[in-house]
């Protein structure tokens, strides 16, 4: 983290920066990531992958385990070097922000990388020193609401209170944008609810652009309106959540009727069905999106069974 | 005296959260329950209370005001619309549970669940006490 005393120029809702002149511009995209390759010790992690945030979104990262969320989320940070590609964030390279850019990111590690040797309140204190807002009015509030310990070591905390810390230390200085990697692993469900207020109202106040990733999916289909998944190195579908559980429907058989086919076949059958894009596939089911209701009902086969998809279903196809 | 206007959601299920609260404020205005004049909570308040985001809230506000259901006023909380002053017809009510038992029945009939036993178990379910947890309660 980097001493800094620039304040970020204003913006608005409307994601429109007020420039130092005076004039509306448009607002860079709080994210912008183009053809992004990273391997670790020569296996592929991220494979040319693309990814946009525009500001104020709230976009949930979902991806099984290893497919590599907190690699691209490290990336974004600048914390890694790319092997290809570029990531920019508020319109500059992430690996050269400068001071104000930097001062409007919060981040919440997966890893506590907090000094386990100072307490709470050293810790505040010096991360404050970094930024040019801090609302220290927010800090009180919620130490004392998650009941945060101030005179013992981190060190000698719980898992979940260095995490509770660590998303305090994250929201502090009000920023833009909060990149969260599986920030409420170690809280329990009423911690986690009352996280997530404090999230909603860093939205309301802030039109803060949110990235969460977390296997939670109830508390991401809360929070989230949109939703990307990241799979085989690459974000293979971001979109409204609303409208996927809205506008596709899993395609598949009865076991007991399919069994006579392959899912090949199955998938064969699926494809030949008008008015229907395939998403993506899952031993023999087809996660499909409606283009035309009517024609793709006429040509449905009667064996094959078209069921709305819940937010698992999804996970469960595209990643 | 006014039931007062409180929504629960689901989450895991297919239903995205803002029609489940479009469904519920159609349901209890149809009912006579949530009566024309009656305050609803800001997009604020409501996301902070339910812990969702701000824009499903705003989403379903203003497609129940495009349905003639909730009415904007300049500076003021939405209110239900005019017009909503009792229960609606009984046959529109029923017309509005009759999509939920046509897939319960679908269901119990995939299931081979024999009518009989369907029939006592939906009759069970309606002498049970409604269930009211509080809102936003984690489920």
């Amino acid at each position: 983290m980097t001493p800094s005393l620039n304040v970020p120029l204003p913006h608005n809702d409307a994601g429109l920066v007020l420039s130092a002149a005076g004039a509306l511009t448009e607002a860079a995209p709080s994210i912008e990531i183009a053809g992004l390759q990273l391997a670790y010790a020569g296996r592929p992690v991220l494979q040319g992958l693309d990814w946009r945030l525009q500001p104020g979104q709230v976009v949930g990262l979902l991806g099984r385990n290893g497919a590599g969320k907190t690699t691209l989320l490290e990336a974004l940070l600048g914390l890694r070097d790319a092997q290809a590609g570029s990531v920019r964030l508020f319109g500059q390279p992430a690996t050269r922000l400068d001071d104000a850019a930097r001062s409007r990111i919060g981040y919440v590690p997966q890893a506590s990388d907090l000094f386990p040797e100072l307490r709470a309140d050293e810790l505040l204190a010096y991360f404050r020193s970094f930024y040019p807002r801090w609302n220290t009015a927010k800090v009180e509030g919620l130490l004392a609401r998650w009941a945060v310990p101030r005179d013992i070591e981190i060190g000698r905390m719980s898992g979940g209170q260095q995490q509770r810390l660590s998303i305090i230390r994250a929201l502090a200085h009000e920023p833009d944008l909060l990149v969260l990697d599986e920030p409420v692993a170690s809280l329990d469900p009423l911690a986690r609810r009352d996280f997530l207020r404090e999230l909603v109202g860093q939205v309301l106040e802030r039109s803060t652009t949110v990235v969460f990733s977390t296997h939670i999916l109830s508390d991401l289909e809360r929070v989230a309106f949109n939703v990307a998944f990241l799979k085989a190195g690459r974000i293979a579908l971001q979109a409204p959540l609303d409208e996927l559980l809205e506008g596709t429907r899993l395609v598949g058989g009865p076991r007991s009727q399919t069994d006579a086919q392959t899912d090949a076949q199955t998938d064969a059958q699926i494809d030949a069905v008008p008015g229907l894009q395939v998403l993506g596939r899952q031993g023999g089911r087809s996660l499909v999106r409606i283009q035309d209701r009517g024609v793709a009902e006429a040509g449905l086969p009667a064996h094959l069974m078209a069921q709305r998809a819940s937010l698992e279903d999804l996970f469960e196809v595209l990643t | 005296m006014d039931t007062p206007i409180q929504f629960q959601i689901n989450t895991g299920s297919a239903e995205p959260i803002y029609r489940q609260l479009m469904d519920q404020l159609r349901r209890r205005v149809a009912a006579g329950q949530w009566l024309a004049g009656q305050e609803l909570p800001s997009v604020r308040e409501l996301a902070l209370l339910l812990a969702v985001n701000p824009m499903t809230v705003s989403k379903a506000y203003g497609l129940l005001e495009l349905e003639g259901l909730l009415e904007r006023r300049r500076g003021l909380p939405m209110v239900i619309a005019a017009g909503h002053a009792a229960p609606a017809r009984a046959r529109d009510r029923i017309g509005q549970l009759e999509p939920t038992l046509q897939r319960a029945a679908a269901e119990a009939q995939e299931l081979g669940i024999p009518k009989h036993q369907a029939l006592a178990l939906f009759e069970r379910l309606l002498n049970a006490p409604a269930p009211a947890p509080a809102p936003g309660a984690p489920r």
